[in-house]
C-alpha cells in the first residue's frame, strides 16, 4: 500500500467510525439550532433598527447563511490538541512511533476524515434553519466549487494549528487553556460572531492577513459572495499560513519526539 | 434550623478551602485554566464592545447593560460552581453509581454531595464577572450590594437548574448527551440580551430554559433599581431550586447502588 492510499484509507476509516456514532454527532445539531436563531434575532433587529438593505456588503439572508457555514466549520472542529495531549501524557505517542507511519500525517487524516462527515451534517442542519427564516440566497456552480477548494485548506491550517497547541503537552501541564485561548482568538479574529467588513475599518487588512481568517471569513464568505479574485487571494494566504505552520509544527514535533523516553514492560 | 444552617456553612468553608488546595497542588494547569476562562469571556466582551461601537442601541440595550449581563452570568455561574462543583457531575455520579459513596455520611445527601467538588475553571468566571462590572459599569455602593445579592440568585439557580437536569438520568438512564445539549442552551441564552427574544420562545426563557431570571429581571433590577424585579429573580431562582431538589429526592427512589468500590481522600 503507498502512502497516498494509506494515509486516505484512515480518513475513511475515522469518516465511518464517526458514521457509526451519528447520533451523538447530530445531537450536537440541537446547540447549532440555538446558536443560529439567537444570530438571527440579532440581526434581524440590526437590520430593521438601521433600516439598511444590506451590512458589511450582505443582506440578512446572506448573514444567516455566512454565520451558519462559520458556525459549522467551528462546531465540526475534532479535539485534536486534547487527543495528542493525551498521547504525550498517556505515553501512547511512543507505542505510535513504532508504527509504519507519521504520527502527524495519521492525526492529519482522521482528523480530515471526522471533520468532513461533522462538517457535512452541521451545514445541512444550517442550511435547514436558513431555508426555514431567511429562504434562499443566490448560489453558483462555480461559487460552490470555489468554497470547496478553500473548504480543506482551511481545515488543514486549523488542523496545524491546533496539533500545534496539543503538542505544547510536552512542555506544559496542561493545554486545555491554550486551547481555549486559540479557539475564541479564531471566533473573534477570524470573523465567528461577525464579519470582518464590520470591524473598524483599520483592522481589516491586519485580520485579513492572519490565518484565523483563513479558516473562518474567507471560506463562508466566499459561500456567500463568490467571487474569483478574493478565491484566489485567500488561497495564496491559505497556502502561505499552511507552508508557515507546517514549518513550525515540524520544528516543535522534531524537539518534542526527543524529549520521549519509553520504558519496556 | 439555625444551628444546623451554621453547621453547614462550616462543612461548606472547609469543603471550599480543601477543593481549593486540591487544585493548586497542579498550581500550574489551575492557573492556566482560570486565566483561559477569563480570556474567553473577555473575547464575548469584545465581540459586543464591537457591536455596539458600529450600532450603538439595541432594542433599548446599550453596551454596559451587556456587560452587566455577562457580569451576572459570569459570577453566578463562578459563584455556583467554585462551591457547588459537583452540580456539573451529577449525571455522571448517578450513571456509574457513585452516590453509594455519599450517602454513607451522616449529612443530607443533595448539600453535601454538591460540596464534593470545585470547578476551576468557576474560578476564571468569578474573577471576571466581578472585574468587569467594576472596571466598567463603575457601579455605586447601591448597585454593587444589589450586584452581589443578584448574583447569588443567579448562582442558586444555576445549581437548581443544574440539579434538575442532571436528575434526569434517575428517570432516563445515561442521559449526559441531554444534559450536555440543554445545559448549552441555557448557558448560551442567559448570554444574550433578554430583548431579542419574543412570543413562544420568551415563554421558555421562564419555563424549560430559565435563562430570563439571568438574562432579563436581574439586569432590570440593576437598571432601574427596581426592588420587583430583584424579588422576582429570586423567587424564580429558588423556584428552580425547589424543582430541582424535588426530582433528585424522587429519582433517588430509583436509585440502584453501583456496588463499587470507592475512597475519597
Amino acid at each position: 500500500m503507498n502512502s497516498f492510499s494509506k494515509y486516505t484509507w484512515i480518513g475513511l476509516t475515522a469518516a465511518r467510525s464517526n458514521l457509526a456514532y451519528f447520533g451523538e454527532v447530530a445531537s450536537r445539531g440541537i446547540f447549532l439550532f440555538v446558536i443560529l436563531y439567537i444570530f438571527l434575532q440579532l440581526w434581524r433587529i440590526t437590520y430593521a433598527q438601521t433600516d439598511a438593505e444590506q451590512l458589511g456588503g450582505l443582506t440578512l439572508a446572506q448573514m444567516l447563511w455566512y454565520l451558519g457555514i462559520t458556525e459549522s466549520i467551528v462546531l465540526s472542529s475534532p479535539q485534536v490538541a486534547l487527543e495528542v495531549d493525551e498521547d504525550v501524557r498517556t505515553g501512547a505517542l511512543a507505542v505510535q512511533l513504532i508504527r509504519p507511519l507519521s504520527y502527524p500525517l495519521y492525526r492529519l487524516w482522521t482528523t480530515l476524515g471526522e471533520r468532513t462527515v461533522r462538517f457535512g451534517l452541521n451545514v445541512a442542519i444550517a442550511s435547514l434553519v436558513a431555508l426555514l427564516f431567511v429562504g434562499t440566497i443566490p448560489l453558483t456552480f462555480r461559487g460552490i466549487l470555489l468554497f470547496l477548494a478553500v473548504l480543506p485548506l482551511a481545515f488543514v491550517l486549523d488542523f496545524l494549528a491546533t496539533f500545534l497547541v496539543g503538542l505544547g503537552a510536552f512542555w506544559l501541564e496542561n493545554t486545555s487553556g491554550l486551547m481555549l485561548i486559540y479557539s475564541r482568538l479564531t471566533m473573534i479574529l477570524g470573523g465567528m460572531l461577525i464579519p470582518l467588513e464590520l470591524l473598524p475599518e483599520n483592522w481589516q487588512p491586519i485580520l485579513q492577513a492572519l490565518p484565523f481568517a483563513s479558516i473562518l471569513y474567507g471560506p463562508a464568505r466566499l459561500f456567500v459572495h463568490p467571487d474569483l479574485s478574493f478565491a484566489g487571494e485567500l488561497l495564496m494566504r491559505q497556502g502561505v499560513a499552511i507552508v508557515v505552520l507546517t514549518v513550525l509544527v515540524a520544528l516543535v514535533y522534531r524537539t518534542a519526539v526527543k524529549r520521549i523516553h519509553a520504558h519496556g514492560g | 434550623m439555625f444551628w444546623g444552617l451554621i453547621s453547614y456553612l462550616k462543612l461548606a468553608s472547609t469543603y471550599i478551602w480543601l477543593n481549593l488546595n486540591a487544585h493548586l497542588e497542579y498550581r500550574g494547569a489551575f492557573l492556566t485554566q482560570v486565566v483561559a476562562m477569563i480570556v474567553n469571556n473577555l473575547v464575548w466582551v469584545t465581540f459586543w464592545g464591537l457591536f455596539f461601537t458600529r450600532f450603538p442601541v439595541l432594542r433599548g440595550w446599550t453596551v454596559q447593560d451587556v456587560i452587566t449581563l455577562w457580569a451576572m452570568a459570569a459570577t453566578g455561574f463562578g459563584l455556583a460552581h467554585t462551591v457547588f462543583g459537583n452540580a456539573l457531575q451529577l449525571t455522571s455520579l448517578i450513571v456509574q453509581g457513585q452516590l453509594d459513596v455519599w450517602m454513607l455520611y451522616p449529612r443530607a445527601l443533595l448539600p453535601h454531595l454538591l460540596l464534593g467538588r470545585m470547578n476551576a475553571t468557576s474560578w476564571g468566571d468569578l474573577l471576571f464577572g466581578y472585574g468587569v462590572y467594576l472596571f466598567f459599569v463603575k457601579p455605586d455602593a447601591v448597585h454593587l450590594a444589589l450586584f452581589t445579592g443578584l448574583t447569588v440568585s443567579v448562582a442558586t439557580l444555576f445549581v437548581g437548574f443544574n440539579v434538575l437536569i442532571g436528575s434526569l438520568s434517575f428517570y432516563l438512564g445515561n442521559s449526559e448527551g441531554l444534559t450536555q445539549q440543554w445545559r448549552n442552551a441555557m448557558l448560551t441564552f442567559s448570554t444574550y440580551p433578554a430583548t431579542l427574544f419574543e412570543g413562544t420562545v420568551k415563554l421558555l426563557l421562564y419555563t424549560l430554559l430559565p435563562a430570563g431570571f439571568v438574562n432579563y429581571l436581574p439586569i432590570e433590577a440593576l437598571r432601574s433599581l427596581s426592588w420587583i424585579h430583584a424579588v422576582l429573580a429570586v423567587a424564580g431562582s429558588i423556584t428552580v431550586l425547589l424543582v430541582g431538589v424535588y426530582v433528585f429526592y424522587q429519582g433517588l427512589r430509583r436509585y440502584s447502588s453501583g456496588n463499587l468500590m470507592q475512597m475519597r481522600g
